[in-house]
């Protein structure tokens, strides 16, 4: 199963909700497959960052669901988050877990679920978040999409992929910073709040 | 800590437009944890470290909403890797509340350590911070904090020192 497959399904699925992702191949995957999430999208270089800033997202704003899409080696950098959500229960968060078993964005060398002993999904159940489930077919994959954007309890998705990035897509061209104002820009026009107003004085 | 001082914290945070407190619990901010937890215009989020909580406040940003980290100040050497990569790369902020373990007069070896470093990597990650050791500051320290915060887009800090917590 490749990520890229994996994304397109995804994409076809949603419209109105907030990403946050993780660093690596599937930013410039995601750029792509979901064109018209582009705004809706915080691309992040932030390995172990990603599933605490997507939940921070989702407390400030309940009535929007969010999907954090991390890895293998970002969720293994923190796995204490998942015992958070354990406890926290967010019930409009959304995790796809694009697991490759390698840090593919340095080459490929392997994480720890490349032994085919660590189970992130098991991980996740045992601290509270009880629907994670590990997917290997696209079908699986998009069913499990639909039942987590629809859920009202945490929801984790394994993705066991293929490595490599998909090849001859387009580069995101913007850095952490742009990638921010676009972004908060995006939930200020969306929500109609201001998140970075004006100073004092202009 | 005493009650004076929790309140005069939670006054703060209210003045600020917090909701959101994450916090990993330490003993000098003992009493302040439970009144967090029994205010209800606050939600608090229990983190397993403070690099999680830096983490969730950035994501808490992005809503629109305000948070803090609470943390001794020990947290921040856990904090840094998501404090840098937030802060420096994408301009995202966490306001810190600390408190000030190892100050000159600690009494537990294990503290020194705390104190050591805390200024040091506040100051190399280039964080503005203010240490408050006297009661009528804490309010308008953290009201500042929050203003320099969200006029910089970066994080800032406000260390309780001295008697307000020993």
């Amino acid at each position: 199963m490749k990520r890229y497959d994996c994304m397109l399904e995804l994409s076809r699925l949603v419209s109105d909700e907030l990403v946050i992702l993780s660093l690596g191949g599937s930013v410039d995957e995601w750029y792509n497959a979901a064109p018209h999430m582009r705004t809706a999208s915080l691309f992040q270089q932030q390995l172990g960052c990603v599933t605490p800033e997507a939940f921070g997202l989702a407390v400030g704003l309940p009535h929007q669901r969010v999907i954090s899409l991390d890895t293998d080696g970002g969720l293994l950098f923190n796995l204490g988050i998942l015992a958070t959500l354990g406890n926290e229960q967010p019930p409009n968060l959304f995790i796809v877990v694009w697991d490759n078993e390698s840090y593919q964005s340095i080459g490929g060398p392997p994480t720890h679920t490349a032994t085919g002993r660590v189970d992130l999904a098991a991980i996740a159940r045992g601290a509270g978040v009880e629907q994670s489930h590990t997917v290997r077919t696209l079908a699986e994959f998009a069913e499990h999409c639909q039942a987590g954007l629809a859920a009202t309890v945490p929801y984790l998705v394994v993705a066991k992929v293929e490595g490599g990035a998909q090849p001859g897509i387009k580069r995101k061209h913007s850095d952490g910073r742009e990638d921010k104002y676009i972004f908060v820009r995006h939930v200020e026009a969306t929500e109609g709040i201001t998140i970075m107003g004006p100073s004092e004085h202009n | 800590m005493q009650q004076e001082a929790v309140t005069a914290v939670i006054s703060g945070l209210k003045r600020a437009g917090v909701s959101v407190v994450c916090y990993l619990p330490d003993s000098l901010f003992k009493p302040l944890y439970p009144a967090l937890d029994a205010d209800p215009e606050l939600r608090t989020i229990r983190v397993t470290n403070e690099g999680e909580g830096a983490s969730i406040c950035g994501g808490v940003f992005l809503s629109g909403q305000r948070a803090v980290l609470v943390m001794e100040n020990s947290g921040l050497r856990a904090a840094v890797e998501p404090l840098a990569r937030m802060g420096l790369g994408a301009g995202i902020p966490v306001v810190m509340l600390m408190s000030y373990r190892g100050e000159l007069g600690e009494n537990n070896w294990w503290a020194i350590p705390h104190g050591i470093t805390m200024e040091p990597v506040l100051n190399a990650l280039r964080v503005p911070y203010r240490i408050v050791r006297e009661q009528a500051d804490i309010e308008q320290a953290i009201v500042d904090s929050y203003e320099s915060s969200y006029a910089s887009y970066y994080h800032s800090a406000v260390v309780l020192g001295g008697g307000i917590v020993r």
